[in-house]
């Protein structure tokens, strides 16, 4: 825990206010740690994810003895020194080489962990791809492919999904510029072949996207892979602690849009509005205008008048 | 059927899955929940056809579903509030309980007072003028530099050494300021301890 500082100056407080908790929040920002012994492999991995998440990361370059599933306390000291609620945690071992552990926490303390191996022989850093990158702070577009991430029963995969989902969101906004939409990130994964202990790989790439006149109104889209190419096998996690992951997917109360009453969408995505009028006054309605049902000056002369009247109209 | 051959060959921009894609646009997310079969020999290929699929169909999505809006800086979409729920950060901040006064002014029916209200500007009916009702001149030092000042013979027996009628306002003043601040200083105080036992 770290001692409570009582702002001194308006600055000091403002910095202090940027980190309180708030109902809608700020982006995570995400912390790159490296353990004692962490290959160079595992190092220019981070580098790309580090670089790919540009403005939202913080980089630390010295060893840390860290070992995150057995004690993760200096995980959370990080978390609430640098205010970062994201970490990837690499290191190497003999046992487990080549090892990415991506954390999650929620109010400074652990949430889930995932320990990712990369593939040695398969992985491509984004330097070793000649192509043109991506605009710094462009949000990317998502896929995930595979049925193993659409798993019911929480596993490996799905957390691996929801990690990695906040891990590329990026800042939320409600507008993009269809420029921006310039790159995707790919994860896939193949189904278990049989039922043995092997896990499938999770195969991430990253894709520019060109589009090309098809002809038609929308575009055809074609890619060009810009890396990194990374192939990861899942290795230990933790899951999120029931009371804690509960907590941590509270809503804050009025953000929820107001129903708007009486629109609905049908079927096929059309809005519908249903509009309530009142009762019509019928006798303010406007008919056809006839001499005989104007209102005579004196009644009962006139009336006579009208009535002879009304047959000559007719005939011409 | 002259003209479409006479053209390039329309380059086909629908996807077929045997299981359609689920989208949040919020995010930018496309699912593609069909198992993955891929080719041992040219993984990466059959990989970016997948994924070209995956950002074709999200992207006709995109266009189809968001509205569209032309700026000077550029065509924006809209897009739908992200559906995808993820963990917080930090836990959902608790609101402040309410203060003492708070408490007494709901429990009365007292409205919080309007903009009119919260003006320093006062109408004063013996000068016939406005005027602010603190700071500087204001109304609330009304009568503390009069050149005389009536004197109550029974109240002076009574008051305490080396005091005079003069400075009376001013001591009120300061005396009202003191007791306001303590008073917040409680609510803070309490406010802290029941936000303390909740956690």
């Amino acid at each position: 825990m770290l001692r409570q500082v009582k702002p001194r100056n308006a600055r000091s407080k403002r910095a202090l206010e940027k980190r309180e908790p708030k109902a809608n929040e700020n982006p995570k920002t995400c912390l790159f740690l490296r353990g004692n012994n962490c290959s160079q492999i595992v190092q220019d991995a981070m580098n790309d994810l580090f670089a790919m998440r540009q403005p939202l990361s913080k980089k630390f370059t010295k060893k840390n003895p860290i070992h995150p599933f057995e004690d993760a306390a200096s995980i959370e000291f990080f978390s609430e020194k640098n205010d970062a609620s994201l970490f990837v945690f690499g290191s190497s071992q003999k046992k487990r080489p080549h090892a990415m552990t991506l954390i999650r926490t929620f109010g400074h303390k652990v949430l889930d962990m995932l320990e990712l191996h990369l593939d040695p022989e398969t992985y491509r850093s984004i330097a070793q791809f000649k192509t043109k990158k991506f605009a710094i702070g462009m949000r990317p577009m998502l896929l995930f492919a595979g049925s193993a991430f659409e798993s019911p029963v929480p596993n490996e995969y799905t957390l691996a999904k929801s990690i990695l989902l906040d891990f590329f969101k990026g800042e939320p906004s409600d507008k993009i510029d269809v420029e921006g939409l310039q790159y995707i990130i790919s994860v896939a994964a193949e189904d278990a072949a049989g039922e043995g202990d092997a896990k499938p790989a999770i195969r991430l790439r990253v894709y520019t996207i060109s589009t090309k006149r098809s002809g038609q109104k929308l575009p055809r889209v074609e890619v060009e892979e810009i890396g990194p190419r990374m192939d990861l096998r899942v290795g230990r996690m933790q899951e999120a602690d029931e009371a804690m992951l509960k907590e941590a997917m509270k809503k804050p109360r009025g953000t929820e849009e107001r129903t708007k009453k009486n629109v609905t969408l049908d079927s096929m995505g059309d809005k519908l509005g249903r509009v309530h009028l009142g009762k019509q006054d019928l006798s303010q309605l406007q008919t056809r205008k006839m001499k005989g049902l104007k209102r005579s000056r004196d009644d009962g002369v006139e009336l006579e008048d009208v009535i002879v009247d009304e047959p000559k109209r007719a005939r011409k | 059927m002259a003209v479409s051959i006479s053209n390039k060959p329309k380059l086909p921009v629908v996807v077929e899955k045997p299981t359609p894609y689920t989208f949040d646009l919020g995010l930018l997310l496309a699912q593609d929940p069909n198992p993955v079969a891929l080719d041992a020999s040219s993984v990466d290929s059959s990989l970016a056809q997948l994924a070209r699929d995956g950002a074709q169909s999200l992207i006709n999505q995109l266009l189809t579903t968001c509205p569209l809006q032309s700026t000077s800086d550029g065509v924006l979409l809209t897009l739908p509030p992200p559906a995808t729920r993820l963990p917080r950060e930090k836990p959902v901040p608790q609101p402040k309980p309410p203060t003492k006064w708070e408490r007494f002014a709901a429990k009365k029916g007292i409205k919080p007072k309007t903009r009119e209200q919260r003006k320093n500007l006062a109408f004063d009916e013996e000068s016939g003028e406005w005027k602010r009702k603190w700071g500087y001149k204001a109304l609330n030092k009304k009568g503390e530099d009069d050149w005389l000042v009536e004197v109550d013979p029974k109240k002076e027996a009574e008051r305490k050494e080396g005091t005079s009628v003069r400075g009376d306002g001013r001591r009120e003043r300061k005396e009202n300021m003191r007791r306001n601040e303590r008073k917040m200083r409680k609510n803070e105080r309490d406010a802290a301890a029941k936000m303390g036992k909740k956690n």
